[in-house]
């Protein structure tokens, strides 16, 4: 579903990589790239399930914590010696959970979702600290962090898992009722409702959706660093909506796409990489990056208003 | 299109201003790079300009990043993955997590950067298990400083006191290691007790809080240890707002400017003193050696040193 | 008396206003003299509220002039009515319930000490004898009381304290305003209201309710489709002659209404209620009819219309269709049951703008197109499309809806309910916005529904199409059926007189 929005995002990265490519060599080598694809693989893995709420009118605040919580019960669950499925299994009901509570809030109890997301947020956060008594779960069996160490041929495991994960949402968000109802709902709920969608159920499915992409990350970062910390995951959640909105999906919901995203959070990374290579502070690394989010949003929004015959 | 013009105009600005020489390696200067946990504490700064110093003087590119937040591991390895891709000769790094960084380190390995470890040690096992080495570990010897500390509140305490600790980030290793030995320490004598011990994750406003917390649920506490002085710095502050200063002890480490500061005036019994700088300059040089291919020893430690009021300058 | 021969302190000559595909107004006239009660009727869309929205500033004029005494003046914004004394009184009052009485009148001018703090002392004064001088009973308004705790009456004295804030107020423009008021609160208004002319205000006053146009009017003014049809002193009409003044209009619009013979009963409500908007209401609808119901705003179509649909709930009542007593708990329960709704604002109700038309179309079938949840490739496009066609949507059904006309929008809502198993379409104001050709349309699409055997509700605002398309008409008035007429026997007056609650209730017993 791309449009010239969209479109202008991956020129942007484009463009990028261009700039990238001139100021210093180290940026466009294979071995490098592939370090982006797989340090963006994360944060582009939160931005599915961030997307998929966004486009549907909402917001989540609580992914970073998720993914913390997940992790934990992940750590916690391979330290006793279970089978890594179970384990995986495990991680993912959990986010699943959180993000079925959170769309049960939203759509039974009517709270707004900043509201509630912002609740499990903490909520999430302090229920990891709790779990590990603050103390990070750590050393894994090699076969588990193959996940992240491991490569078919010379891709990353966490980029494999990124490519997965963006196909199969793909399909959903392109070619389910599902797909369609997320659109449908962030557009305009109230027709929507009258065209007899269960608008409820679909809303909490979607922070389902969220919960779980959180729980997929919290995987893929455990076995980054080997380590399952309740501290993980802070600030995931401006990362997860800055590749949403950069990617040309509009904070009012309806409109937007993956692939889009996938772009958003490939320049961010990039933006993040390059920086380190030309040896720019990190505290100016926040004030750009912040910057790259505020001119995006503001493009979008100027963009709509020009747009708007409706 | 006009967003790819404004990343355009925001990437150049930013790149303009504020650049550090960046890697190098067409001329014949080497380049060595410190990563840190941060450079949000004078500990780290005082270690950087020890390092800077060195490099000065032995005619080495030093390269100096960090993340915002020490507890940032996942940061860190982004920015050590990003720096091998710059082609230096040598990485030293602060590790944010003992047991996290290896994984880091593995790329580090396969670069054949040779690593340098600096103030918090790499996991042993963790290290063996993934098959990296490490050339040399420069710092402090934490246990022998949280001893220092230990020993120190018997002789001022006569043996008698009630105890609150601060600790640092669980999981890192120095914090783990100043809190055993101080326990160490003290555990033989059964006057001194440990009512509470709790971490504040090495940072000031957090130190405050927690132990506003523990002096409300143990209002008894004669004594406090923080495992750093920035936490330290933070219960005094507690403490003066329950209008008890003075009359808690308050030991720390690190002896940064502003706990000798608080020494002098009373409101600090003593701070271990390390010296960051020359761990810094210590690590630039065994980095130059390991690179000229001389050989390095497994560990050098660095001088550690009680400050109280008496021997404050 | 003042002499006749003043010139009139507003003259709106000519007036013009269109808005795309519609022409609002087409060269009205409206003069007022100083001192005067001037009564301006209409149906709805008649003009009234655009010609004071002119007045007012809120809207520009394309053609005609104003003169105030006499002067031409230009009106190009709120701020220049204000300048000129031209004040305006809305049906949905502009108060801000937590504020105080005496700061809503004074919002925007609050009095201040040199330091730039309110001088709430002297803002309380000046509220007081602002009201005591309008002669509005300062003793039961607290300047102090939060505006949210005043009765409706109460603040529409508030409203008027601030609409007269200024002694340079001199034209007065009131909508509505006894709409949400006892009969006895009328009275103290109509009080007020005299005061005011007596100290040189003039006011126009829009009403629905005839009876007041005689208690303290002097002269009105009818406007019809945008037309103004006459003005005459109040001394020389009475009722009957102004329901026909404002219903007359030449026929000119073609209604190709096609009769079908009447089949089962595919619908029947049984006294309905819900809160103040429904008060045991029952109808029915038969297979190839369409009941046409009538009223003005605030009589409860719509809300009747959600019900049936499902998208409220009745709180008394039952709704039975096709002879089965169904719940309709959410609007897919009335879709289950062969209920589709056109609603009254389609674009906010109606469609999902950033998608296609396909998708819009296919939008409540998806259960039924999906397999497993997946849909097939082009599946929404093979269901639009046809329907597309039929209903001729001058779209390609891929593209989005917002672009759409709103003619074709509404096509595309009523595709949706084609595209599934509907037999009962409820209508709510089918037409609104939609120029003549398009209408058309939608009428030989109704025809085509009820030869195919639906049963139509078709709530409408436009009493000609109302006639020309119903076989029989509901008059609902606050929540009522008022009357029930056979298209035979209806006329414009009488759906009228109904529609303002003139007409003696009906006693349906069925």
């Amino acid at each position: 579903m791309k449009n010239a929005r969209q479109f202008g995002t991956l020129i942007g990265l484009a463009v990028l990589c261009a700039i990238l490519w001139i100021l210093t060599p180290y940026f466009l080598t294979v071995s490098n790239l592939l370090n982006v694809a797989e340090q963006t693989s994360i944060n582009a893995i939160v931005a599915v399930g961030m997307t998929f709420v966004i486009l549907s009118g909402g917001i989540d605040l609580s992914v970073g914590s998720i993914v913390a919580l997940s992790g934990v019960v992940l750590g916690a669950s391979l330290k006793s010696d279970q089978p890594m499925l179970v384990g995986v299994i495990v991680a993912s009901l959990v986010g699943l959970a959180c993000g079925l509570g959170n769309g049960a809030l939203v759509s039974w109890g009517g709270l707004p979702p900043f509201i509630v997301t912002l609740g499990t947020m903490s909520i999430a956060r302090g229920a990891a600290l709790l779990f590990t008594e603050g103390r990070p779960v750590s050393g894994f069996d090699a076969g588990f962090r193959a996940l992240a160490t491991g490569r078919a041929g010379f891709i990353p495991a966490p980029v494999i898992v990124m490519l997965l994960v963006y196909l199969a949402a793909h399909f959903v968000l392109s070619r389910t009722t599902f797909g369609r109802y997320v659109y449908a709902i962030g557009g305009n709920e109230e027709a929507t409702r009258l065209s007899g969608v269960a608008i409820r159920f679909h809303k909490t499915m979607i922070y389902g959706v969220s919960g779980l992409m959180s729980a997929v990350a919290a995987i893929i970062l455990t076995a980054r660093l080997n380590s399952a910390q309740p501290i993980a995951g802070m600030m995931y959640e401006l990362d997860a909506i800055a590749a949403t909105v950069i990617g040309g999906t509009s904070l009012m919901g309806g409109e937007g796409s993956l692939g889009g995203t996938l772009v958003g959070a490939l320049i961010m990374g990039v933006l993040r990489n390059g920086l380190n290579l030309l040896g720019v502070s990190s505290f100016l690394q926040q004030i750009v990056i912040g910057g790259v989010i505020v001119v995006a949003v503001l493009l979008d929004t100027i963009l709509k208003r020009r747009n708007r015959s409706i | 299109m006009k967003n790819a013009l404004a990343l355009i105009l925001i990437a150049a600005a930013s790149v303009s201003c504020n650049r550090e020489a960046p890697a190098d390696t067409r001329n014949s200067k080497p380049t060595v790079a410190l990563v840190l946990k941060t450079l949000n504490h004078p500990f780290f700064v005082d270690m950087r300009r020890g390092a800077q110093e060195a490099a000065d003087r032995l005619g080495v590119n030093l390269q100096v990043q960090a993340a915002e937040r020490e507890i940032d591991v996942e940061k860190q390895m982004q920015i050590v993955e990003n720096l091998i891709q710059t082609g230096i000769q040598a990485l030293a790094i602060t590790p944010s997590g003992s047991r996290e960084i290896v994984s880091a380190l593995v790329k580090a390995r396969d670069a054949k950067v040779p690593i340098i470890v600096v103030d918090t040690r790499v996991d042993e096992k963790a290290a063996a298990d993934a098959g990296v080495h490490t050339e040399t570990f420069v710092g402090s010897d934490n246990y022998e400083g949280g001893k220092l500390a230990g020993d120190y509140l018997l002789k001022v305490s006569g043996g008698k006191a009630r105890v609150g600790i601060l600790e640092g980030i669980p999981g890192h290793e120095t914090g783990d290691s100043r809190l055993r030995g101080f326990r160490d320490a003290v555990k033989a004598t059964p006057g001194v007790s440990i009512v509470a011990s709790q971490p504040a994750n090495w940072e000031r406003d957090q130190g405050f809080n927690v132990f506003q917390n523990m002096l409300q649920a143990h209002p008894d506490i004669d004594s406090v240890f923080a495992c750093s002085d920035l936490m330290a710095l933070g219960a005094i502050e507690a403490i003066a707002a329950a209008g008890r200063t003075g009359k808690i002890r308050v030991i720390g480490f690190d002896a940064l400017d502003d706990a000798k500061k608080a020494i002098g005036e009373g409101s600090m019994a003593a701070s271990v003193a390390q010296f960051p700088s020359e761990m810094g300059r210590v690590a630039v040089e065994s980095a130059v050696k390991v690179i000229r291919g001389e050989t390095v020893p497994a560990q050098i430690k660095v001088r550690l040193e009680l400050v109280t009021k008496e021997n404050l300058q | 008396m003042t002499a006749a021969t003043d010139t009139p302190v507003l003259e709106m000559r000519g007036v013009r206003k269109t808005f795309p595909g519609v022409v609002a107004l087409d060269g009205v006239d409206l003069t007022l003299h100083a001192g005067d009660v001037h009564m301006l009727l209409g149906e709805n869309g008649a003009g009234k509220s655009t010609l004071m929205k002119i007045l007012s500033g809120a809207y520009r004029k394309d053609d005609g002039d104003i003169r105030i005494d006499g002067r031409p003046v230009a009106i190009d914004s709120p701020r220049d009515a204000l300048a000129l004394g031209i004040r305006i009184i809305y049906q949905e009052l502009n108060l801000i319930p937590h504020l105080s009485v005496a700061e809503n009148i004074f919002l925007g001018e609050l009095p201040s000490h040199r330091l730039g703090l309110v001088d709430w002392r002297g803002l309380y004064d000046r509220a007081s004898r602002l009201m005591a001088d309008l002669g509005l009973d300062a003793a039961s308004i607290d300047p102090r009381t939060p505006v949210g705790r005043l009765g409706m009456a109460q603040r529409q004295m508030v409203e008027i304290a601030r609409a007269l804030r200024s002694s340079d107020a001199r034209i007065l423009v009131m909508d509505e305003p006894t709409s949400s008021l006892t009969s006895r609160e009328v009275t103290q208004l109509f009080l007020l209201i005299e005061r005011l002319t007596a100290r040189g205000v003039s006011i126009v006053y829009i009403t629905h309710r005839l009876d007041e146009v005689f208690r303290i009017g002097k002269r009105v003014t009818v406007l019809r489709d945008g037309r103004h049809i006459t003005t005459r002193r109040l001394s020389e009409v009475d009722v009957p002659e102004l329901v026909r003044l404002m219903a007359n209009r030449d026929l000119s619009e073609q209604f190709p209404k096609v009769r079908t013979a009447r089949g089962r009963e595919l619908l029947r409500v049984e006294h309905v209620s819900r809160g103040t908007a429904l008060s045991d209401v029952s109808l029915s609808v038969h297979a190839g009819e369409v009941v046409g119901v009538a009223g003005l705003v605030g009589a409860g179509r719509t809300e009747l219309a959600r019900v049936i649909a499902g998208a409220d709930r009745c709180e008394h009542g039952r709704l039975i269709v096709d002879g089965r007593d169904v719940r309709l708990r959410a609007p897919a329960d009335a879709i289950a049951h062969g209920i589709g709704l056109l609603p009254e604002d389609r674009k906010a109700e109606g469609l999902v703008p950033g998608l296609t038309v396909a998708r819009n179309v296919a939008l409540p079938h998806g259960r039924r197109l999906a397999r497993l949840g997946v849909l097939p490739r082009r599946c929404e496009v093979a269901l639009a499309g046809p329907i597309a066609e039929e209903l001729r949507v001058k779209a390609t059904a891929t593209q989005p809806v917002r672009l759409l006309s709103g003619g074709n929008q509404q096509k595309v809502v009523l595709g949706k309910w084609l595209a599934g198993d509907v037999r009962l379409f409820i209508f709510d104001e089918p037409t609104r916005g939609i120029d003549v050709g398009a209408k058309v349309e939608i009428y030989n699409l109704m025809n085509r529904l009820t030869a195919r055997g639906a049963g139509i509700l078709m709530i409408s605002s436009e009493l000609p199409e109302l006639l020309g398309m119903s076989d029989r008409i509901l008059v609902m008035h606050r929540g009522r059926i008022q009357a029930e007429f056979d298209a035979a026997d209806a006329t414009e007056e009488r759906v009228l007189t109904a529609a303002l609650g003139l007409a003696p209730a009906l006693d349906r017993t069925e």
